[in-house]
């Protein structure tokens, strides 16, 4: 039996000090964790009076990570005492935080108050903890719900970095087969076009079409949060991707099918993007089995390419045009909409960092 | 009073609890979130502490969670003490 928690101190480390990064590393390393200080913005440590490490934990963003505690002070409340120090400090900032761990480590962050909301065997679940939560999220999509009278209701989850005339014929197609399409817009600002930005380019081009609610993603459609492998640049579906992409889709099954009554998914074939690839497999094996089929669009090709084959609009062939200055070269891929934003000053700067940049997105 | 700022309290230990209280809009009233290991039993004794201090406090616009593990009630009225006065900005929390 270890003494009581009196005899713990709390310390933040300073990672960029070459002593304490060996420190939590050799720690974690004992305990089968790989620590990347990359991926972490701040870490905290957890010692006793005799000098012995008990436990740490860190954090990038509003996530929790690398909580871990060596096997003799398990008994201890030294895991209650790092999630709070963390919680504490983060929903200062934030308004809630989540947690990604292994599915049998689950039951002691329930233990804490977290409350899961996915599990993809068996690697993640995913559970989160603060002032808002997922049912703040189905609110919001309650206070958006058309009422219909027949089944036909859709959903879709776009990104649209930037928007273009595939989008826009997928989004058209999917309001002429459906009483209501609810477009979910991606909300992280991760992509080279913002949120802002990419919604009122939406909003402009389709604003011809009355049954089509836009929604924003939130922390659970395709956020960084739970999806942290979309926006990466990944050259083979691995099993991380596959499982954060099981993750996403399963939210997306328990929390925003129910509440909006979906039961059709659309998607554009994907030939391009290993992680959309992914997504789009994690989707088919999963939401059927929830009443939602999944409607798998061929893209809209325009003309043809050089070699012959359908030349399909894809907003990253837009993106690789800007960063080549042929921006005429891909005229026929935008709407009017994101065309006259890409022709004007206001793109300027996000045209200059696209150039700059060497990111997927 | 209103909470100025996003406040916490407590621990998420055995017979402990945590508070958090944030800022509501006006006249948005009181939303509170209790959920204890031992409500079934404490559960009525412990929504009345907590509405008590609330009304000493004459606390109002207040979004309140409270995950409690059995904590006694010196210990509640102690953490959701330290809570509101985080929360008015008079108390400063002792972890930085």
């Amino acid at each position: 039996m270890t003494f009581e928690d009196t005899d713990f101190r709390q310390e933040t480390l300073d990672l960029d000090n070459p002593f304490d990064l060996k420190l939590v590393k050799d720690f974690l390393a004992g305990l089968g964790f790989e620590f990347d200080p990359v991926e972490v913005e701040c870490t905290m440590i957890v010692y006793n009076l005799k000098g012995e490490l008990v436990g740490t934990g860190s954090h990038l963003g509003r996530i929790l990570k690398y909580v871990a505690v060596a096997p003799k002070f398990r008994d201890t409340t030294a895991f209650a005492l790092i999630v709070t120090y963390m919680t504490e400090k983060l929903l200062k900032i934030y308004k809630h935080t989540f947690v990604f761990t292994r599915p049998e480590n689950s039951v002691r962050f329930r233990g804490l108050g977290f409350t899961e909301i996915a599990t993809a065997e068996p690697l993640y679940a995913l559970l989160e903890f603060g002032f808002e939560s997922i049912f703040t999220f189905q609110d919001y999509l309650k206070a958006l719900l058309v009422p219909v009278k027949t089944e036909n209701v859709a959903a879709m989850v776009v990104n649209c970095n930037p928007f273009t005339n595939g989008h826009k014929f997928l989004i058209e197609k999917a309001a002429s087969e459906n009483e209501i399409l609810y477009l979910f817009v991606v909300e992280e600002d991760r992509s080279a076009f913002p949120f802002a930005v990419r919604w009122e380019l939406i909003r402009k081009g389709i604003a011809h079409l009355k049954n089509v609610v836009m929604i924003k993603g939130g922390m659970y459609i395709v956020s960084g949060a739970i999806f942290p492998s979309y926006f990466l640049k990944h050259e083979a579906i691995n099993d991380v991707m596959q499982k954060q992409a099981e993750l996403d889709v399963k939210t997306f099954a328990n929390y925003v099918v129910p509440v909006l009554g979906i039961k059709k998914r659309y998607v554009g074939t994907e030939n391009y993007c290993k992680v959309t690839g992914a997504y789009n497999l994690a989707m088919k094996a999963i939401l059927p089995s929830f009443g939602v089929e999944v409607i798998e669009v061929t893209r809209k090709a325009s003309g043809s390419g050089d070699d012959n084959l359908p030349d399909y609009i894809s907003a990253s062939k837009v993106r690789k045009a800007i960063k080549h200055d042929q921006l005429e070269s891909i005229v026929d891929f935008l709407p009017d909409s994101t065309r006259e934003f890409l022709f004007s000053d206001a793109s300027l700067e996000i045209r200059q960092k696209i150039k700059a940049g060497t990111g997927r997105h | 009073m209103k909470p100025k700022i996003a406040a916490q309290s407590g621990t998420f230990e055995s017979s402990d609890v945590i508070f958090l209280i944030e800022p509501l809009p006006d006249n948005s009233g009181r939303k509170l979130e209790i959920s204890s290991t031992v409500m079934q039993q404490f559960g009525a004794n412990f929504n009345r502490i907590v509405l008590e201090m609330l009304d000493q406090y004459e606390m109002t616009d207040i979004h309140l969670i409270a995950k409690d593990k059995g904590a006694l009630e010196p210990t509640i009225k102690a953490r959701l003490e330290t809570a509101i006065k985080r929360s008015l900005d008079e108390q400063e929390g002792t972890l930085k």
